[in-house]
């Protein structure tokens, strides 16, 4: 949704965000461990204590380490005594940003502390998100996200909408951009490898990783005290397709243009797309259903072929957007989340700086 | 810094799922070799059919048998089948529209290699020589080179019709507990207790997980505590717990070692169940070889103050 028709609406920005640096394997620290630098660094940049976040909300799923209740664990890194106000998703953090702004919109809160994280290193992430689908008709057969992937691919390749070497491409823009990004797990020039489930190469596909990510919102003035330049989240919404891939365009994605019209995307051009496609495939789809043209500097980041820390991705993308129009290196950027096989599941945020 | 501590973890569950109607129908015709599909409102066939029209929501209950041959509307090759997946050859993954459906199948496909699959070639079911009521009644999809089959006219009326499915599911991980605790453990494995102390409220946390929880701050400085502690509360467990060898019934307590601001569970034995207190004085017990105490028992001591542990309760 947007602000527009809604009477005193609040304006909120993202005045900081960190990232860990994405790796193959952090078995050396637990995930609050590996969180807690994140969360201090979002803090210090903005001077806040713990104590003077209004809300908190985390994203994250207890499958991908296997182990029940982690996002409790996660808790003793924000210092959740006494009690603090709080609440989390077993989604993606950017759906766990979707929440705490809503929350600020309300009034209950002036500032908010977001984030997420992920390992997968501690299991078979291709084989744990089999676990999400439906239980009747399709997860008794394990499909991998990367066949899921795959097949999808296959459609759009069938389609004459992209073929290997334009997929190839994707993959090579990405992890060169990667290369100005410090905390990329993969970056530079990247053999494209073989098959891994045909027509999707190793190179088609994310690495897979460890990693965590923090953001602060704040709404108004506050926002200006604690950032010299917030990122105005201009519109934010999200959208979900029906679970049946057989139902569905695998071609395109309807959710995705749904959000973005919703979130007041397509009014103007953005500048910058942050893109949250951990398969080259779905960059092409995403870039037809949001409209971006070559004008537009898509995953300047790298993007999740660089680095796609599952449950902390899709926040990501809102980050590096959003610390893009910090910099001023932005002024109207689009960040995109997704969640769910073949894109089932799409958010997208407009955000904003001030000339 | 102890080596990182790694140990295979296992989660597996039997899920037990009941159906509703028109998923019963399917699954129930799988195992009589029919495929059925649902029309919607505006007369598609959906196969695999839902309960709910995935357009208007509406209840959708009229089923509509279709052939069991159809036609690829996309594939990936799957070059090295994972566990549980309905091949262990080499396949491919295809979505098919099965001759009389609007709508596409997930399932794998049988041939011989990449070069034979395409988009728009036609298959046929290969149905399972047992059949339980499954998607996996469907072994996999196989090319077809014959006339389209005309569907039948089951209504979807069976007998002794399936209605629920158990589906295993088991996801292996290595589990790595972190610093802290891969401290701890090392430390335990010596026969000492080693918890962390608050850089910022100086509380010490045993065992340690890397955070201060009320403060937010990582924890790092290192303090020995007890050995000897204080029970602060209890409780006489009499269910037996699966895979536990511990005769019921006997006392589990919080025990608060000296020197730590965090009670930690162990059982107490060595004194009858009904002169266990609040206020006790215990020690760890260790068997030979354990890397943790077996139990906490007496020291004879005289009982602590309530004052001294008010505050770990």
């Amino acid at each position: 949704m947007t602000r527009e028709g809604v009477e005193d609406v609040r304006d909120i920005a993202v005045v900081a965000f960190a990232q860990t640096d994405h790796r193959r394997t952090s078995g050396e620290l637990s995930e609050v461990e590996m969180l807690m630098p994140v969360l201090h660094e979002v803090l210090q940049a903005t001077g806040l204590k713990t104590a003077d976040i209004g809300f908190t909300c985390s994203g994250s799923s207890d499958y991908l380490a296997g182990r029940a209740f982690s996002f409790t664990m996660a808790l003793d890194g924000v210092g959740a005594w006494p009690p603090i106000s709080e609440s989390h998703v077993e989604m993606d953090g950017a759906w766990a940003l979707y929440e705490a702004w809503t929350k600020l919109l309300t009034g209950d809160a002036d500032t908010a502390l977001v984030y997420s994280y992920g390992k997968s290193s501690p299991g078979s992430v291709r084989d744990v998100l089999t676990r999400q689908l439906d239980p009747y008709y399709v997860a008794p057969l394990w499909p991998d996200s990367v066949a899921l992937a795959a097949l999808q691919a296959q459609a759009l390749i069938d389609a004459g909408e992209t073929d290997e070497p334009a997929l190839a491409g994707v993959a090579a823009r990405s992890r060169a951009s990667a290369s100005a990004n410090s905390h990329a797990q993969l970056s530079g020039a990247v053999p494209h490898g073989d098959y891994l489930v045909r027509p999707l190469r190793r190179g088609d596909c994310p690495p897979i990783g460890d990693g965590a990510a923090a953001v602060i919102l704040a709404a108004g003035e506050r926002a200006r005290e604690l950032c010299p330049r917030p990122a105005w989240i201009r519109g934010i919404d999200h959208r979900i397709e029906a679970h049946g891939l057989g139902l569905r365009d695998l071609t395109d994605s309807p959710s995705a243009r749904l959000a973005a019209e919703k979130a007041g995307a397509l009014e103007r051009p953005v500048d910058t797309a942050e893109l949250h496609a951990p398969f080259t495939s779905q960059e092409v789809i995403l870039r037809k259903a949001l409209r971006l043209d070559d004008e537009v500097t898509v995953n300047p980041s790298g993007g999740a072929l660089a680095a796609n820390p599952v449950m902390a991705a899709g926040l990501i993308r809102i980050g590096e957007a959003a610390a893009r129009i910090h910099r001023g290196e932005s002024d109207r950027a689009l960040a995109h989340a997704t969640s769910g096989p073949c894109l089932q599941q799409n958010l997208v945020a407009v955000l904003e700086g001030e000339s | 810094m102890p080596e990182v501590l790694k140990a295979p973890l296992v989660v597996e569950f039997p899920f037990t799922r009941s159906l509703g109607p028109v998923q019963s129908a399917f699954l129930t015709g799988l195992r009589e070799r029919v495929v059925l599909g649902v029309r919607t409102g505006d007369g598609r066939v959906l196969v695999p059919p839902v309960e709910y029209d995935p357009v208007t929501a509406e209840e959708i209950r009229d089923l509509t048998e279709v052939a069991p041959t159809g036609t690829v509307t996309t594939w990936a090759w799957n070059h090295s089948p994972r566990r549980g997946q309905p091949l262990d050859t080499p396949f491919a993954w295809v979505l098919v529209r099965l001759d009389g459906a609007d709508t596409a199948l997930l399932h794998a496909l049988d041939a011989p290699g990449p070069d034979t699959v395409h988009t728009g070639m036609r298959v046929r079911v290969r149905w399972a020589a047992e059949r339980t009521g499954a998607i996996t009644d469907i072994a996999c999809f196989e090319p077809y080179d014959g006339d389209p089959t005309s569907p039948g006219d089951h209504t979807g009326e069976f007998e002794e019709p399936v209605t629920g499915i158990v589906a295993p599911a088991r996801l292996d991980y290595t589990y790595s507990p972190g610093r802290a605790q891969s401290d701890y453990i090392a430390a335990l494995s010596g026969r000492r207790t080693v918890g962390e102390r608050c850089p910022s409220c100086r509380k010490v946390y045993v065992p340690p997980r890397g955070a201060c929880p009320t403060c937010g701050v990582a924890t790092s400085e290192q303090v020995e505590v007890g050995p000897r502690g204080t029970v602060t509360t209890f409780c006489i467990v009499n269910i037996k717990a699966r895979n536990l060898d511990i005769e019921v019934p006997y006392v589990y307590g919080h025990i608060a070692l000296d020197g730590a601001d965090l009670a930690l569970h162990g059982r107490i034995a060595g004194i009858p169940n009904d002169e266990v207190r609040m206020g006790l004085r215990v020690e760890p017990v260790w068997t030979e070889g354990a890397r943790y105490p077996d139990h906490y028992r007496p020291t004879g001591e005289p009982d602590a103050d309530y004052d001294t542990y008010k505050e770990l309760l």
